[in-house]
C-alpha cells in the first residue's frame, strides 16, 4: 500500500525539479483539457449522456451541500471574521470523508479512497484559519484528477460536464461556504490578485467565451451585461459575485486586475493568458504549492527534497505534549531549528500573513 | 492546518527566556524567494552618526512631498530615494522598544488603503498636532501602499516626536513579495528600486513601543523567549524579519482564548493565552499590550480581561469585508477612547489607464 499523500515543496531547489517535471505537466495538460471542453459551451450546455461516474460526483458534492444546512452559524458573537462553525462542518466533511467517497465510487480500493481523501477535505478551505484560496481550489482539481487517474473518469466521455456540472457544483457550494462563514481569503493579494478566493472559474469562463461573437472582455463593465449573462458563463458569475461583495467603490479601484484583462481585445488571448497566469501564479509559486500534496497518482519527482516531519506536525491533527517531542519524534527547540536554519538543513514554510 | 489546540501546553520549563541574539539574526540565507540582497537600494550607505537635523532647506523639500503625497499622488523614484536616506537617520537611533508620551492616538493596520488613512487623520486630528503612533502594516493588499507608506515615513521624518511608527509582519522583503507591495512598485515605478528602498528601510523601523511606561505596543504580540521589556531592548532589529525567534514573533504572534502557548496557524509567531498577558503585564508593571495584526469587525476588540488590545484601522478591509476601523485615543491622564469610522466612498472612476498584464500581451 502507498503512503499517505504528503506535502513535499520547501525550497527554492525543490521548485526547479518541479517546474521540470511529468508530474506538473501533466496537471497542466488536464487542466487544459477540461477548460477546452467548454470552448464555446455555456453553463446549460453540459454533454448528454451524464455518465453515472459524474452523477455519483454530483450526488458526493449534494452531500456536502447537506453536511453544510447541519451546521448554521448560530454564534454571531465573536470579533474574528470567519466564523468557527466553519470548523465543525469541516470536521463533519472530513470525518465521513471515507465514508462519502466509497459510497459515490464503489470500484475504488481502500488505499485509493484514501488518496483521494486529503485532496476533497483540503478542497473547503482551511480548518484552523477558517480561510481560503486558490490552493484549496487546486485541492479539488487534483481531486477531479485522482479519479480520473482511477479511470473513475474518462476524458473523452466526461471532460465537458466535470466542469460545466461538477465544477460549477462546487462553486456553487464554495460560495455557500464563503458568505455563509465569513471565509477569510487565504494568501490573498487583495486588489492586485484576480479574485480573493478563486482562478479557475475564470480560465473556465475565459474558454467558455473564447469565440463569442458579441461578448468581449470589456463587457464586464456593463452592469445590464454582466447581470444578464452571469448565470451563463462562469466568468460573468465571477465578476457579479465580485461586485457583490466588493462595496464602496467600482470595479476598477478595487479590481485592477480584472480591469486591466478587460483591456484584451479577444476572449481567445484571455484564455491563453489564464493559463500562462496559472501556472506562473498557482502552480509555480512556492507559497501556494508548499502546501501541495503529493500522492499515488501526483508522483513527487525525484530528487525533491525528503518529506520532513517537522513542518508536517505543524499542521497535523495531533496534540503535543511539549516543544521538544512530537508524537515521540523529537523535534528541535525553536532554538535548535533556528541554528539548523543556518546550516540549510531545514526550510520553514512561507506563514500566512 | 488543521490543529486542535484545546490544550496544547507549548509552555514548558525550556521556555524560559534564552535571548540568544545569534540565533536569530544574521540568519538571511535561507530566504527562499528574496531576490534582492537586503541593503542594495544603498540608503543606508552613507548614515549619519547623530540624528538628522531638520533645517529650513529639508523642512521645505519635506513640507512639498507631504503636500503631493497627500493628494495620492506618488514621489518620483530620486525624491523616494532622498526620503528614505533621510528616514535612515531618523529611525536608526530609535530604540526597539520606543518610549513615547501621551496623550497619543495608537492605530493599526492600514494596508495601502491610502483614502482611509486620510479619513483617520480627520477622525483623530491632524498631524503633527495630535501624536500618532501606527503599529505596522502599512503596505500590501491595497492599491495605494506606495504612497500611503510614503507619506507616513515623510511624516516621520518631518516631525519625528510626533509620530511613531513600527514595523508590522507586512514590512519585510519577504511578505511584499507574495502581498502586493511589490507588484504595485512594478507597476508604478516600472522597476524594483523602489521596493528594495523601503524594504531596506523597514529594517530600521522600531518593533515595539511603550506609551507612558504603561502600553507596551506592537504588531503581533508576545513571545515565549521575551519575559521582559529589556529584553526586547537587547535584541537586534535591523535586518530582514526572521522566520523564527523573538523578533518574528513580536511581529507575527496572537492572542488566543486557549491558556498557554500554541502553535500559530499562520506558521510564524505563536497563540499566547491570558494566563501570559497577565504573567507579561504584571512582570513589566503595564496597564495593557495593544496591537494590531488581526482583523477585528468592530475596528477593535478586547481579549485577556483588558490585559490586550487589537486595534485595527483599515476599514472594508481589501473592499469587502465590512468591518469598521478604529484608533484608540489615550489622553495625558492616561484615560482612553476609541474612535471608530466606516470606510470613505470612492466615487468616480480611477484615471490610470489600463496596462496589459504580460500573461495576456
Amino acid at each position: 500500500m502507498s503512503s499517505c499523500p504528503q506535502k513535499r515543496l520547501l525550497t527554492k531547489d525543490d521548485m526547479e525539479i518541479w517546474d521540470s517535471s511529468q508530474t506538473k505537466k501533466e496537471l497542466i495538460n488536464f487542466i487544459t483539457d477540461l477548460a477546452e471542453a467548454v470552448k464555446d459551451r455555456d453553463n446549460t450546455q453540459f454533454k448528454e449522456p451524464i455518465s453515472a461516474e459524474v452523477s455519483s460526483t454530483l450526488a458526493l458534492l449534494d452531500s456536502v451541500l447537506s453536511v453544510v444546512d447541519e451546521h448554521p452559524v448560530l454564534n454571531d458573537t465573536t470579533s474574528r471574521f470567519g466564523k468557527t462553525e466553519f470548523r465543525s462542518f469541516y470536521q463533519d466533511v472530513k470525518s465521513n470523508c471515507h465514508n462519502l467517497l466509497s459510497k459515490a465510487f464503489d470500484t475504488l480500493t481502500t488505499n485509493q479512497i484514501e488518496q483521494l481523501s486529503i485532496y476533497f477535505y483540503e478542497s473547503w478551505g482551511n480548518e484552523e484559519r477558517i480561510d481560503y484560496g486558490s490552493g484549496h481550489e487546486l485541492n479539488f482539481i487534483c481531486f477531479l484528477y485522482g479519479l480520473y487517474k482511477y479511470d473513475v473518469f474518462r476524458l473523452e466521455r466526461d471532460s465537458t460536464n466535470i466542469v460545466i456540472l461538477v465544477f460549477v457544483k462546487y462553486l456553487k457550494i464554495m460560495r455557500r461556504l464563503e458568505t455563509l462563514y465569513w471565509l477569510e481569503p487565504a494568501g490573498s493579494h487583495g486588489v492586485w490578485g484576480l479574485d480573493d478566493y478563486h482562478f479557475l472559474p475564470f480560465l473556465f469562463g475565459a474558454f467558455q467565451l473564447s469565440n463569442h461573437k458579441h461578448l468581449k472582455p470589456k463587457s464586464i463593465h456593463n452592469d445590464e451585461i454582466v447581470d444578464m449573462f452571469k448565470d451563463k458563463y462562469l466568468y460573468f458569475g465571477c465578476i457579479a459575485f465580485i461586485n457583490s461583495v466588493k462595496t464602496t467603490a467600482s470595479l476598477r479601484w478595487h479590481s485592477p486586475m480584472l480591469d486591466d484583462i478587460s483591456g484584451v481585445k479577444k476572449w481567445s488571448k484571455v484564455s491563453e493568458g489564464m493559463i500562462k497566469m496559472y501556472v506562473a501564479e498557482v502552480l509555480s509559486k512556492l507559497p501556494v504549492m508548499q502546501h501541495f500534496y503529493f500522492s499515488e497518482f501526483l508522483a513527487c519527482p525525484t530528487g525533491i527534497s525528503p518529506y520532513d516531519e517537522r513542518n508536517e506536525h505543524l499542521e497535523s491533527e495531533h496534540v503535543h505534549s511539549g516543544w521538544g517531542d512530537c508524537c515521540g519524534i523529537k523535534i528541535p527547540s525553536a532554538v535548535a531549528a533556528t541554528e539548523m536554519n543556518k546550516k540549510g538543513a531545514h526550510y520553514k514554510p512561507m506563514p500566512f500573513d | 492546518m488543521d490543529i486542535d489546540m484545546d490544550d496544547v501546553p507549548m509552555q514548558d520549563a525550556e521556555l524560559t527566556p534564552t535571548i540568544n541574539e545569534e540565533t536569530s539574526i544574521n540568519d538571511h540565507d535561507d530566504f527562499q524567494d528574496i531576490e534582492f540582497k537586503p541593503g542594495s537600494s544603498g540608503i543606508a550607505d552613507n548614515k549619519s552618526n547623530k540624528p538628522l537635523e531638520l533645517n529650513s532647506t529639508n523642512i521645505n523639500q519635506l513640507d512639498a512631498w507631504i503636500e503631493h503625497l497627500g493628494k495620492c499622488e506618488i514621489l518620483s523614484e530620486d525624491d523616494v530615494a532622498r526620503l528614505c536616506k533621510m528616514a535612515v537617520d531618523v529611525l536608526q537611533f530609535e530604540e526597539n522598544v520606543q518610549p513615547v508620551n501621551v496623550p497619543v492616538t495608537i492605530c493599526g493596520d492600514v494596508h495601502g488603503q491610502f483614502h482611509d488613512l486620510i479619513e483617520l487623520f480627520k477622525i483623530g486630528g491632524p498631524c503633527p498636532d495630535t501624536n500618532y503612533l501606527f503599529m505596522g502594516d502599512y503596505v500590501d493588499r491595497g492599491y495605494y501602499s506606495v504612497e500611503t507608506v510614503s507619506y507616513l515615513v515623510a511624516m516621520k521624518v518631518r516631525y519625528p516626536s510626533r509620530i511613531t511608527i513600527l514595523r508590522g509582519n507586512h514590512e519585510s522583503r519577504q511578505i511584499t513579495q507574495v502581498y502586493g507591495f511589490y507588484d504595485e512598485c512594478l507597476r508604478k515605478y516600472g522597476s524594483a528600486n523602489v521596493w528594495k528602498m523601503f524594504t531596506d528601510l523597514f529594517d530600521y523601523f522600531p518593533i515595539t513601543a511603550l506609551v507612558d511606561n504603561k502600553i507596551f505596543c506592537l504588531h503581533g504580540g508576545l513571545s515565549p523567549m521575551i519575559e521582559t521589556i529589556d529584553q526586547v531592548r537587547e535584541l537586534n532589529r535591523i535586518q530582514e524579519v526572521p522566520h523564527e525567534g523573538p523578533m518574528c514573533d513580536l511581529l507575527w504572534s496572537d492572542p488566543d482564548d486557549r491558556g498557554g502557548w500554541g502553535i500559530s496557524p499562520r506558521g510564524a509567531g505563536f497563540t499566547f493565552g491570558q494566563d501570559i498577558s497577565e504573567q507579561f503585564n504584571h512582570t513589566n508593571d503595564l496597564s495593557l499590550v495593544a496591537r494590531a495584526h488581526q482583523l477585528v469587525m468592530e475596528g477593535y476588540a478586547w481579549s485577556h480581561q483588558q490585559n490586550v488590545v487589537t486595534i485595527f484601522s483599515a476599514p472594508n478591509y481589501c473592499y469587502r469585508c465590512g468591518n469598521q476601523a478604529a484608533i484608540m485615543e489615550v489622553d495625558e491622564n492616561n484615560n482612553r477612547q476609541f474612535l471608530q469610522y466606516d470606510p470613505s466612498v470612492r466615487p468616480g472612476e480611477p484615471t490610470v489607464s489600463r496596462k496589459t498584464p504580460d500573461y495576456f500581451l
